[in-house]
């Protein structure tokens, strides 16, 4: 959050050649985080979406502003529990057999997919737009 | 025109953002130290269980799985508060956050040709980026704002603008639910006949004056669509205790920073001991400067380490967090102070005869400091009482969610 603006403070003499470009430091929270009142970072717990780079321990970033589309990797509530999985509108979107039921596919075969009952509304809490991979001991720690 | 903001029974809302178990049940959660009833799911108030309920009262109907109970997290609910504030700030030329889950809001002149729609658009946003239902309400005066909220909250869409002339929306609402009357003033509203909010905005000034001072005829003058933005100050308890300032000048140093909020948090620490609460924490901000009205708003929340209305203890709390609220170099218009987890000091004593006997030896304690509070005043002793150490006023949450938006380590999983 703190973003100082950093300007030469030049007592006398020549103005610093270098003064022109400073600029403010790169700040990861401007190229992560668009929307901050609609960001959540969340926890991963275990394998089913490593086939999109997702990995036990890692740590998504969560825009809720954005509307979930066809394809987009999302965070949903099924029988009370978050999940992470790829987002699939039915109804005849590309290369979707099976009907028109929205499911929700993991990125690794040993998951099977979830499909949404007919009349079942998709708990969506939000689209996942970074995935963040720290290295360190141990397995997890947010 | 005037817009009042306030999330549905707000705290219960947080905790299913987060907890969609929670959702379609009778949930409710609790004040500090798991005392009472504070935020009812709409569930809970169907089954006609009143706001303050002990929970010991509930226990039995807990355990059978009927009820829900959630200890208050109010570091949560304070992150979406500022989150749905931060939101309001980007729609509106202004934002008076009145409590953790009210807002004031002064909209747009493009809003004046349809309050309703943009009222829609408002709540649609809240919801779809925090997840948050909102009720929103427009009238001329802050007063009529929250009669309006109070319908819109009823309705589908959640909003409700007040007609031009809303007489026959005063005519049916008790003279003693408008917001600042308090019940205590209702006997005397009575034997002037004056039953509701239509019967006190149509008094006579001389009979306003009479019954409830210069304040109820502040209010009446609210309910009749003239704004009375003078500082209020109710004689009901208040659920909020909150105190900002625009500067004259814009401020840039730090120093001006802590000075002003540090002024706010001594007058609205007065305001709570004036009404024997406790408060369990606050939202600090500061607005910077932008021509045109409206700024970036930066908040900072702090917990105090137990509800307290001691101004020292509440200093030593904010002062480490006043610096993360100051970029050099930025010009700031307004700071605030915004306290949140009030209680009564009496509730809190009353809590403590029910709670297992390790806390009851606090008792005594907590009689001593009453007769001491009753001759020397109540933030004395407070402070004095946090210098020993005492710990028998830890908060006691037994059934706290976890804090996904403020801490590393209690991040919502997703599998």
């Amino acid at each position: 959050m703190a973003r100082a603006k950093v300007s030469g403070s030049v007592v006398a003499g020549f103005p610093s050649p270098a003064e022109q470009y400073q600029e403010t430091p790169l700040d990861l929270n401007e190229l992560l985080v668009k929307r901050p009142a609609a960001t959540f970072f969340v926890s991963v717990e275990g394998d089913s979406m490593i086939g999109r780079g997702i990995r036990d321990g890692d740590l998504l970033v969560v825009d809720r502003s954005l509307r979930p589309a066809d394809g987009d990797v999302i965070i949903a509530c099924v029988d009370g529990d978050f999940t992470v999985k790829t987002l699939r509108l039915g109804n005849g979107e590309r290369g979707m057999g099976n009907g028109g039921a929205v499911r929700l596919i993991a990125a690794n075969p040993k998951y099977p997919d979830i499909v949404l009952k007919p009349g079942q509304e998709l708990d969506y809490f939000g689209k996942v737009t970074a995935c963040i991979h720290l290295f360190r001991k141990g397995k997890r720690n947010g | 025109m005037i817009g009042l903001v306030d999330g549905n029974n707000f705290f219960v809302s947080c905790e299913r953002v987060f907890n969609r178990r929670l959702v379609g049940r009778p949930v409710a959660v609790l004040s500090n130290n798991d005392g009472c009833c504070v935020a009812r799911s709409n569930e809970f108030k169907a089954l006609g269980i009143p706001m303050g309920t002990p929970y010991y009262q509930l226990k039995s109907r807990e355990k059978s799985g009927e009820l829900v109970f959630c200890s208050s997290n109010y570091e949560l609910y304070a992150d979406m508060s500022r989150r749905i504030i931060s939101i309001l700030r980007d729609e509106v030329l202004d934002v008076e956050q009145y409590s953790i889950d009210e807002a004031f809001i002064h909209p747009p002149t493009t809003a004046a040709a349809d309050y309703l729609a943009y009222g829609r658009r408002l709540r649609a946003k809240i919801l779809r980026w925090v997840g948050i239902p909102c009720g929103v309400g427009f009238a001329p005066t802050k007063t009529l704002a929250k009669i309006a909220n109070h319908i819109g909250k009823k309705r589908p869409e959640g909003v409700f603008v007040l007609p031009g002339d809303p007489t026959y929306i005063l005519a049916s609402l008790p003279a003693g639910e408008v917001w600042g009357v308090g019940r205590r003033l209702a006997p005397k509203l009575r034997a002037e006949r004056i039953f509701t909010a239509k019967d006190l905005r149509d008094a006579p000034d001389a009979v306003i004056r009479s019954i409830g001072g210069v304040v109820l005829l502040r209010t009446a003058t609210e309910l009749r669509g003239k704004p009375c933005n003078e500082d209020r100050d109710y004689d009901a308890d208040p659920d909020s205790v909150s105190c900002s300032r625009s500067f004259g000048e814009p401020v840039t140093t730090l120093d001006g920073i802590s000075e002003s909020l540090a002024s706010f948090t001594a007058q609205a620490a007065t305001k709570l001991r004036k009404h024997s609460m406790l408060a369990a924490g606050c939202n600090i901000y500061a607005q910077t400067f932008r021509s045109g009205g409206g700024g970036d708003c930066i908040v900072r929340t702090v917990m105090f380490p137990e509800p307290t209305d001691a101004t020292n203890a509440m200093l030593d709390a904010i002062r480490p967090e006043v610096p993360a609220l100051f970029l050099p170099g930025t010009r700031y218009r307004k700071t605030g102070v915004v306290f949140f987890g009030l209680e009564k000091v009496g509730t809190a004593r009353q809590m403590d005869l029910f709670s297992p006997p390790v806390e009851s030896k606090a008792s005594p304690l907590y009689k001593a400091i009453d007769a001491i509070n009753a001759r020397y005043g109540k933030g004395k002793v407070f402070s004095a009482s946090e210098g020993i150490g005492e710990k028998s006023w830890k908060m006691k949450r037994s059934k706290l969610s976890k804090r996904p938006t403020t801490r590393w380590d209690e991040l919502m999983v997703v599998k």
